[in-house]
């Protein structure tokens, strides 16, 4: 079956990473969306969340089909990364790296695995949160707690290193790799990646620090 | 040993055409009942194996390294010949084929010259169709240089890497075939006999350089392309396995050995720098277009080139042949370095060396220019000796880099063993005396591409030959031979190493032997001592060369003691071969035979021949043989580039 | 000219079933204009006369473009320089007293024969499952008769370059041969003789790499900054692209 070879296939795994790394990225981008709502006002937030949850067909089917997203992203993620284990594990006695800045690539699975527990905590803060609170009052009292806000931040900081490797790695997977725009490329990788650090470890600073107090 | 070159009868336009109708064929269908060996993967072997394997042969491909693709024509760097004519300035396959000849100073076969002119534009085409990266014009066509100082721009190019690009051509297509199952391929092998049968070469006896085991394989017809022999003077822009081991086997087994002597040597090598190097580098000569050739003018002058004022510079080159100047062919302008050096107004630290300069170039056309022309090799140059040719002028060496002479072959390419064929730079070839610049690569694929199936097919359909096991005693022989020799090669180690010497001590001692008196310049008494020092240096090799490890490993050791064996033989046929031609021809001077002007001089009357040796048994002389060469079409004059 | 002193470290193993481990080695008075081979070949010389086993290691014609030496010094294959084989590095960029690790270049795919000499058949192998145009000899049209922008020309010929040392291999975090797989699967992409078996080729050369059990690729880079002959990776985004295209088409 091609499908079957194609998944495989050393490019098909690669292609399957890529193809959902940029689902995630695209999800990452409408929950920054939402989350910037925060700033406007605890009121423009509620309103956003409440027109969200009046279609919970549709909110089903985008949790199911992202569940499935990142299954498929964390399993073939951990199956590379043991495959590639296997291959290389300290194969020389002296091992340098030429490449300049090397540490987001080598560090994806680590940090891909850390904003696994992220997400295991954020979904049993919010998602499974008691329906009778108000969302906006869930993410003024769990934020506000130091310690909770910190694991945020340094979640969104291990985004941030993900990304800024994995955005770059994905185009070049879908085989976008040209001078001409190489140099916008890599700028990108930074910006985004850093927009969403701003954005998503903002909230978290914004109670953590006690400036949303009276949110 | 009976010459006959088979050379067809006709019109030279109709040689070729004439011959492939005359020779017999093989049905398609019975071609798989033939097996072919084919010792060697550069340009002719790879192309020779995937063109017959293509045919329907079976085929076995040998190949010393560890890929087919490492053979050493990927280093040619300038580019290809063909008579295509696409840039409309008066070239055509009589052009080529006079060019050729008049080239390699009328020393080679009209007949087998006129086809090589003829298929070369099959070859472009070939290597075209094959996915080959030549460059191109905006247009897309396909580009063109002047090459060797060449009238015309007939040489098709893939940047400084043509003969890389080509070889990797070829490697593809054999690729195909081992894939398919038709070739079957056998690389770390290095060939140490062909094994004859009733008069007929039956087959190969190898050794594996992996394992150290001897293997004998069999098959209908032998093909040897297994290249040049330049290593024998130690240091050469070949690489480190190019040996003359098969083609001396060959020899030895009574394979006729045409024009030993016949070595070219190049004019812009990066000079020897230290008694530790291992290999001279050549730099593409189309650095002559722009660079100018000076030495000083008073011996022993050590200033840096910079402070050595106009008037100090002799611009030997330029002030001797006003018409060609720089560009003179590579042999006269090699000559007249090693003639500079000789005086004593060598540069650089050994004094080895003369200067190209591009000083003017670059006040001329601009740094840019020039740069983007040669920026590449001048980055090369740079890298090897920590000096750039954009600030100080390049120092220049000619380094031996390609050998005429090898195998004599008829134009079937059958040496004087039947069912034995030699191609590609190990045959005596079609260039003469000298070769032209880019020539090279066309003649090793023209053999393997568009040749040799035609004679294997002539040979197979007019003979009958017997089945023939590998354990038949003629093998069982030659394995036994194999054995005993590298035994023999070994014994010398037991009890360590005090007091002996190793392989390249042996080896540097050789070439420092037959450079010095077998090189470009040659004379009757240099040659007569150098062959009484030869028998010297073998006695001290067999007595008292050390080489750690044993037989049944990897050991590098022993593959180099094995050919440098070779190369001490070989080196007394080079002499004597050199001894025997009285004349300055091609490649080199005959000291003894120079014009007034100190040209050299070439003798027609008495030396318009091949001169072939024929062994005559181990501590015997070699005999001697000649094949006249008639100049139907050509009448050859003297060159001349004043 | 000077000459410099140094400590060799050199990955020492008899044969393919042996356990290797290193042996040190010093050297001194060392030209600074050799080349990394020749240095090595002192070193040899000097075993050979003390009656001891000289380090194996493949090369050929030491001018960058044969493709057979290579060794990783350092941690890095072919050395600190950058765009140059083993052979091509000189030992003017090492200082006196420096200590250099050799090890062989190494991955699940290049067994291991002797001490630096690895077996690289996996890259030919590669090759044979598609790694050309299958044409055969004779009746091939004129070589004008297939115009190709000379930019095209340049881009493939930038692919073509490979020379298949297969360092690109040894320094993957990975042990992936995706840059060697992809500059052939590249150049025939790029020109119209290789559009016949294009979508078979990118298939069966990849199918091939896997078989061979190279790793996978992670966009780690380092291949593309230790290859001697600066091969793009934007070679791998091709192949990435025609993989995906013959998949969907003919997988």
């Amino acid at each position: 079956m091609w499908f079957v070879r194609f998944l495989t296939s050393s490019i098909g795994k690669k292609l399957i990473m890529a193809t959902s790394g940029l689902l995630l990225f695209l999800f990452l981008c409408t929950h920054v969306a939402g989350n910037a709502t925060i700033f406007m006002s605890s009121k423009v937030f509620q309103g956003y969340a409440n027109e969200l949850h009046s279609h919970p067909l549709i909110v089903l089917t985008f949790s199911l089909g992202l569940l499935a997203v990142f299954l498929v992203h964390i399993v073939v993620g951990l199956y590379l990364f043991y495959q590639n284990r296997a291959v290389s594990n300290s194969r020389y006695a002296v091992c340098t790296r030429v490449v300049k800045n090397s540490f987001a690539s080598e560090t994806m699975p680590y940090t891909g695995l850390f904003l696994l527990a992220f997400l295991v905590v954020h979904i049993f803060g919010f998602t499974f949160s008691p329906k009778t609170v108000l969302i906006s009052v869930t993410v003024k009292q769990l934020l506000s707690n130091f310690f909770y806000a910190l694991f945020y931040i340094l979640a969104f900081a291990a985004l941030f290193i993900h990304l800024s490797h994995g955005f770059w790695s994905m185009l070049q997977t879908f085989g976008v790799n040209h001078p001409r725009y190489n140099i916008l490329i890599a700028r990108l990788t930074i910006i985004i990646p850093l927009f969403f650090f701003l954005v998503f470890a903002g909230v978290a600073f914004y109670f953590m620090t006690g400036l949303g107090a009276s949110y | 040993m009976e010459l006959n070159s088979r050379a067809p009868s006709g019109p030279l336009e109709k040689k070729w055409s004439n011959h492939r109708f005359s020779n017999k064929l093989v049905n398609p269908a019975n071609r798989r009942k033939f097996s072919i060996i084919v010792v060697g993967t550069g340009l002719a072997g790879a192309s020779a194996s995937a063109t017959l394997a293509e045919q329907g042969y079976q085929v076995k491909t040998f190949c010393i390294q560890d890929s087919p693709r490492r053979a050493h024509s990927i280093a040619a760097q300038g580019g290809i010949n063909a008579a295509k004519n696409y840039q409309n300035d008066g070239d055509s396959i009589h052009r080529l084929f006079y060019d050729t000849i008049k080239g390699g100073d009328f020393r080679a076969r009209e007949a087998n010259v006129y086809r090589l002119a003829e298929v070369s534009n099959q070859i472009i085409d070939q290597c075209v169709a094959q996915g080959v990266p030549f460059a191109r014009e905006y247009g897309g066509t396909l580009a063109n240089r002047s090459f060797g100082g060449a009238q015309v721009s007939r040489t098709f190019y893939a940047r400084g890497q043509t003969g890389q690009q080509l070889l990797l051509g070829a490697y593809g297509a054999l690729s195909r075939q081992i894939h398919s199952g038709r070739v079957k391929m056998y690389t770390r092998r290095e060939m140490m006999d062909v094994v004859v049968v009733d008069g007929r070469a039956r087959g190969i006896t190898v050794r594996n350089v992996m394992t150290g085991e001897i293997e004998s394989h069999v098959a209908d017809v032998v093909i040897l392309a297994t290249g040049g022999y330049g290593n024998v003077y130690f240091l050469s822009t070949n690489a480190m396995a190019s040996n003359v081991t098969a083609a001396w086997r060959a020899h030895k087994r009574g394979a006729g050995f045409a024009n030993p002597s016949f070595v070219q040597i190049h004019p812009t090598c990066i000079p020897v720098h230290g008694d530790y190097q291992s290999k001279l580098t050549l730099m593409s000569e189309s650095l002559r277009n722009d660079g100018r050739v000076w030495v000083p003018k008073t011996k022993g002058d050590t200033r840096k080139p910079a402070d050595i004022p106009e008037s100090d510079r002799d611009y030997y080159l330029e002030n001797k042949y006003p018409s060609f100047g720089n560009l003179v062919p590579r042999d006269v302008a090699s000559r007249n370095a090693k003639e500079q050096c000789d005086y004593g107004k060598g540069v650089g630290t050994t004094g080895l060396a003369v200067y190209l300069d591009f000083a003017d170039a670059i006040k001329r056309d601009g740094r840019d220019t020039i740069y983007k022309k040669y920026g590449n090799l001048f980055q090369m140059y740079e890298k090897i000796t920590d000096s750039d040719p954009m600030v100080e002028p390049m120092m220049i060496y000619p380094a031996v880099h390609y050998t005429m002479g090898g195998l004599w072959v008829d134009y079937d390419l059958m040496t004087t063993i039947p069912g034995l064929f030699a191609i590609g730079e190990c045959n005596f070839s079609d260039h003469g005396a000298n070769r032209l610049g880019a020539s090279a690569l066309m003649q090793g694929l023209a053999d393997g591409y568009f040749i040799i199936a035609t004679s294997i097919a002539h040979y197979l359909g007019t003979h009958k030959l017997e089945k023939i096991s590998e354990h038949a005693d003629p093998f069982i022989d030659s394995k036994r031979w194999v054995d005993d020799r590298i035994s023999k090669m070994l014994k010398n180690s037991v009890g360590g190493s005090a007091g002996k010497f190793t392989v390249d001590e042996i080896h540097k001692e050789l070439g420092r032997l037959m450079w010095d008196n077998c090189g470009m310049a040659r004379n009757k008494a240099g040659l007569e001592a150098a062959l009484e020092e030869l028998p010297k240096i073998r006695k001290k090799f067999w007595d008292s060369v050390y080489l750690p490890g044993t037989n049944k490993e990897i050991n590098q050791s022993l593959e180099r003691a094995g050919r440098v064996a070779d190369f001490l033989e070989f080196g007394e046929i080079m002499i004597r071969d050199a001894l025997a031609r009285e004349e300055s021809c091609g490649c080199h001077l005959r000291e003894e035979s120079q014009t007034e002007e100190n040209e050299a001089k070439r003798d027609d009357v008495n030396f318009s021949h091949v001169s072939v040796w024929e062994h005559a048994g181990n501590e015997k002389a070699p005999v001697m043989h000649k094949e006249p060469l008639v100049f139907e079409y050509v009448t050859p004059s003297q060159r001349s580039y004043k | 000219m000077s000459s410099i002193n140094l400590t060799l470290k050199i990955w020492r193993q008899p044969n393919s079933d042996a356990l290797g481990a290193f042996e040190t080695y010093l050297l001194d008075g060392i030209h600074t204009d050799m080349s990394f081979l020749e240095m090595l070949d002192v070193l040899n010389e000097k075993l050979t006369k003390e009656g001891r086993d000289p380090v194996a290691f493949d090369h050929d014609c030491r001018e960058g473009i044969c493709g057979m030496c290579g060794a990783v010094v350092n941690g890095v294959a072919h050395g600190p320089e950058k765009e140059v084989t083993l052979c091509q590095l000189h030992m003017r960029h090492f200082q006196s007293g420096d200590i250099l690790v050799i090890e062989p270049f190494r991955s699940r795919a290049y067994p291991i024969k002797k001490d630096l000499l690895v077996d690289r058949s996996a890259l030919d192998r590669i090759i044979q499952a598609g790694g050309y145009v299958s044409v055969n000899t004779g009746g091939t049209p004129d070589g004008n008769s297939l115009p190709i922008p000379s930019q095209q020309a340049e881009l493939a010929m930038d692919a073509a370059a490979c020379i298949g040392c297969g360092a690109c291999v040894a320094s993957c975090p990975n042990g992936a041969a995706m840059l060697f797989t992809s500059a052939k699967i590249s150049q025939l992409a790029l020109l119209p003789q290789g559009q016949v078996e294009r979508k078979t080729r990118a298939l069966a050369m990849v199918a091939q790499m896997d078989e061979e059990g190279f790793g996978n690729c992670t966009n780690a880079r380092e291949c593309e900054a230790v290859c001697p002959k600066g091969i793009s990776i934007r070679n791998i985004a091709r192949m990435n692209k025609e993989f995906l295209r013959a998949v969907l088409a003919e997988g």
